[in-house]
């Protein structure tokens, strides 16, 4: 390629610090030297490269640390000021494996939806939690689907599946055969949105090692293969009162992180699939001779690959930039942001599945041959795009945007 | 709607044969490839879950259809004589298709490059009888492969129309009453080891557009200087297996060119709306399992303490997929139709520029509305939709698969154009 990657998909900058910079700089750093490098041998012998790759970066680097606050021995980018440097992070991760950047963002989600400091009771137990030298897994059940047999409480129309019964100085969680948006199989901490016995939303964080924590068998699925998923119950597990956090507000939040970091993941994965697309497109023959990205139409598809990811990238960019607002003196009110983050999540999916979609049409069959990597992107970003949707394809998003936009009063 | 089997089609045009061919092939698919098929992805290199399906479908042991397109007196069922084998082609692949498009087109490619030999009116005696008994007589599943894509040309093979076959590379030479065939094959299907005859397209003087140079040559597996790789990981069709196919100095009689000069260009043309018909049999069998599937789970599952399907938005969504499904059925017939009647007085010549570019036409369009469904559907699920378990997720891989084989999207456009512009130089 003659112009680097950040030339072509232009982002804003100056958001970013001389920290951040660095920071996002020596995660390149490792995605160049330790994956894509040795991509081929990596997919090879995917399982023990995957886990020594994420060790990598959570212990070696530092990230496991990132967003904790410099009291408990973090890097103190647990500010939502710290949105712009944590979205070109785990860009920069996607484009490498957007499974280990997945678990990344549900770590960052995790740990943010805390409140991130031991200052408060949930953030100091969340913050202990990742003070440590092992790699943390998390896991996170959202709301999403119910079913007919059982009346849930709901979170703007989503069913909230586990919920919490009060017991004395505990809370004690309940939810049968629920299903985490992947990590279920090998979570070391599930992040679990919940009601209270009034029907309000919590958000409980569980240790799988809690008595009552049941998984299931893990399951099959299309990508992020490396965050091996099982359905889990939670059977009378009783939980401190720190380990419960309240409010809807939380659970908006929670989305609100989720959206951006899972977005960006996203568009770390489709900006590695340009690189690819570009390689084929430069360097295949069609008609017999003519280079493929001299052809009108294979030019025209290939305008919409680099179209869709870089309207990607200025979203995830204006996301984070509107969540760092809210650290600030006008900082916009929360139930803005939640429906921008969701909107922008969607489309941020939609659209780079789309890119992946339309560039692997001029692949042919290394379009779905395991080697050339693009179906991995392809199926990575599927897979996330699903787990956001939670349950009936983006009609909730729709539902939280027509509420806010139009006063809907109905869910 | 009471069942997948209430999707529209133009029952006028439906063979005769249609309702015991699906209920046998329905029965098969029930008993020998629904309950293992979540396992597929995992035996995509041994077969040992697949092949005793196979077996099943294919061999005399079984329900023999690998026999179906010889004639009668050879031992098989004279499809290739029915005024309704498109028709019934689309039938099987639907069939299949429902419950794994791979099974489908590993099992009908093997009649792809027969139909060259076996289909009226381009009936090759000799050839026929020659190959007959490795099909109707074998106790085991037998696959043929259509050789076409090179290293590289990509799909160029495939645009006989604007190339003439001036990039084909696999040479054939004529030495004495043989063929001497040199040359490199990439990704047909039913390679990778399991192949047992290849059709393939050579030209006797490389670079040449004329097509009394193109050859198509049947090349049994087992003559020396065949050599077939291992087969290719994929993101689906496990049960189609794809790899290298290398010739060196094979030597084969003469007479396994199939029909001479010229004629070897058109009936290669011909093969092309084959594929196309069954590609859009496989998306629409894939589609009508998608149905099945999501019936259940918008029945079931709930949005706001009610049922997916009867929350309005919802029922938008999952109503247009259900319309779509029904309108690809209807064209998939349709386009089923074209192909057969191809020796009537209405029809057009499977190789003419009408058949291609609308059989084209209609699998690009198919293709399209498949993506974007299956897609959907697996967001309606949400966190469900990834999970094998459902089953989407997997038609969802393989039908991709389906949008970009045999040239793909691009080439469909480009056969459209020049049809219905008299596009001259795309």
């Amino acid at each position: 390629m003659h112009k680097p990657l950040d030339g072509l998909f232009l982002s804003t900058r100056e958001q970013i610090d001389e920290e951040e910079q660095r920071i996002v700089n020596t995660v390149r750093q490792w995605v160049e030297r330790e994956i894509l490098a040795k991509r081929l041998p990596y997919l090879e012998h995917y399982e023990q490269e995957f886990a020594e790759k994420h060790r990598m970066l959570l212990m070696d680097i530092g990230l496991q640390r990132l967003v904790l606050s410099e009291k408990d021995g973090g890097f103190g980018w647990n500010s939502t000021t710290r949105a712009p440097g944590l979205a070109a992070v785990l860009i920069e991760i996607g484009r490498a494996d957007a499974a280990i950047a997945y678990m990344s963002a549900l770590q960052f989600t995790t740990i943010l939806a805390s409140g991130a400091d031991s200052t408060s009771p949930v953030g100091n137990l969340i913050s202990r939690f990742y003070s440590t030298d092992k790699p943390v897994n998390p896991a996170m059940i959202l709301p999403g689907a119910g079913s007919l047999d059982e009346q849930t409480s709901l979170f703007l129309g989503r069913s909230i599946n586990a919920r919490l019964i009060h017991e004395g100085d505990n809370d004690i969680l309940f939810g049968k055969n629920i299903r985490p948006t992947g990590c279920g199989a090998m979570a070391d901490l599930f992040c679990v949105v919940c009601t209270d016995s009034a029907g309000q939303p919590r958000i409980a964080f569980v240790s799988a090692d809690a008595l009552g924590v049941q998984r299931g068998n893990i399951l099959k699925e299309t990508g992020l293969k490396a965050c091996t998923n099982a359905d889990v119950t939670f059977n009378h597990v009783r939980l401190p009162r720190e380990a419960i956090l309240e409010g809807i507000d939380a659970v908006e939040r929670l989305y609100l992180w989720l959206n951006l970091l899972l977005g960006a993941t996203s568009v770390g994965a489709a900006m590695n699939f340009f690189e690819i697309v570009y390689d084929w497109a430069s360097t295949r023959t069609i008609k017999g001779g003519s280079i493929m990205k001299e052809n009108p139409l294979c030019a025209s598809v290939l305008a919409d690959v680099a179209e869709e990811i870089a309207i990607a990238r200025f979203l995830i960019d204006d996301l984070a930039r509107l969540i760092a607002r809210m650290a600030g003196p006008h900082s916009p009110e929360l139930q803005h942001v939640y429906t921008m983050s969701q909107i922008v999540g969607y489309r941020v999916q939609q659209g780079t599945l789309r890119a992946v979609n339309r560039g692997m049409e001029l692949m042919g069959s290394a379009g779905y041959a395991r080697e050339w990597h693009a179906e991995k992107h392809w199926r990575d970003i599927k897979t996330i795009q699903s787990y956001l949707c939670g349950v009936g394809a983006e009609v909730p998003v729709k539902m939280d945007t027509a509420r806010y936009f139009f006063d809907r009063r109905e869910i | 709607m009471k069942s997948i089997d209430d999707f529209s089609r133009p029952e006028e045009y439906i063979s005769p044969m249609d309702k015991h061919f699906r209920s046998v092939i329905r029965a098969w698919v029930d008993k020998d490839v629904m309950p293992h098929r979540r396992e597929y992805d995992e035996d995509w290199k041994e077969h040992a879950l697949i092949e005793p399906a196979f077996e099943n479908l294919m061999a005399n042991r079984g329900l023999g259809i690998q026999k179906a397109l010889f004639p009668a007196d050879l031992g098989g069922w004279g499809l290739g004589q029915s005024d309704y084998a498109f028709t019934i082609a689309c039938t099987l692949a639907e069939e299949i298709g429902r419950a794994d498009t791979a099974m489908g087109v590993a099992f009908m490619v093997t009649y792809w490059p027969l139909t060259t030999i076996l289909v009226e009116p381009h009936v090759n005696r000799r050839l026929a009888a020659e190959f007959a008994p490795m099909f109707c007589k074998s106790d085991k599943a037998v696959f043929a492969a259509l050789a076409m894509t090179e290293p590289q040309g990509g799909a160029d093979i495939e645009n006989m129309e604007l190339l003439g076959g001036k990039t084909i590379k696999t040479t054939a030479r004529l030495d004495g009453d043989v063929w001497i065939i040199n040359g490199h094959k990439l990704w047909p299907t039913n390679t990778g080891g399991v192949g047992q005859l290849f059709g393939v397209p050579c030209t006797t003087r490389p670079g040449s557009t004329d097509p009394n140079d193109f050859a198509l040559i049947f090349v049994p597996a087992d003559v020396k200087g065949v050599t077939q790789g291992g087969p290719y990981e994929k993101a689906g069709m496990a049960a189609d297996k794809n790899g290298d196919l290398w010739f060196e100095d094979v030597r084969v009689p003469a007479w396994y060119r199939v029909h001479g000069p010229g004629k070897d260009a058109q009936v290669f043309k011909e093969i092309i709306p084959w594929g196309l018909v069954a590609s859009m049999g496989f998306i629409v069998g894939a589609m009508m399992n998608l149905y099945e599937v999501l019936y259940e789970f918008v029945s079931t599952r709930t949005y706001g303490n009610r049922p997916l399907k009867e929350n309005d938005a919802i029922a938008g969504l999952i109503g247009r997929i259900a319309g779509d499904i029904e309108v690809c059925r209807i064209i998939a017939y349709e386009g089923a139709r074209i192909g057969d009647r191809r020796n009537r007085p209405y029809g057009h010549p499977l190789y003419s520029e009408e058949v291609l570019a609308k059989l084209r036409n209609l699998k690009d369009f198919v293709c399209d509305r498949a993506v974007e469904n299956f897609g959907r559907a697996m967001d309606v699920l949400g966190v469900y939709g990834p999970d094998r378990g459902y089953d989407i997720e997997k038609h969802w891989r393989d039908i991709k698969i389906i949008q970009l084989w045999m040239g793909g999207k691009q080439l469909c456009q480009m056969e459209a154009a020049r049809y219905f512009y008299n596009c001259k130089t795309l």
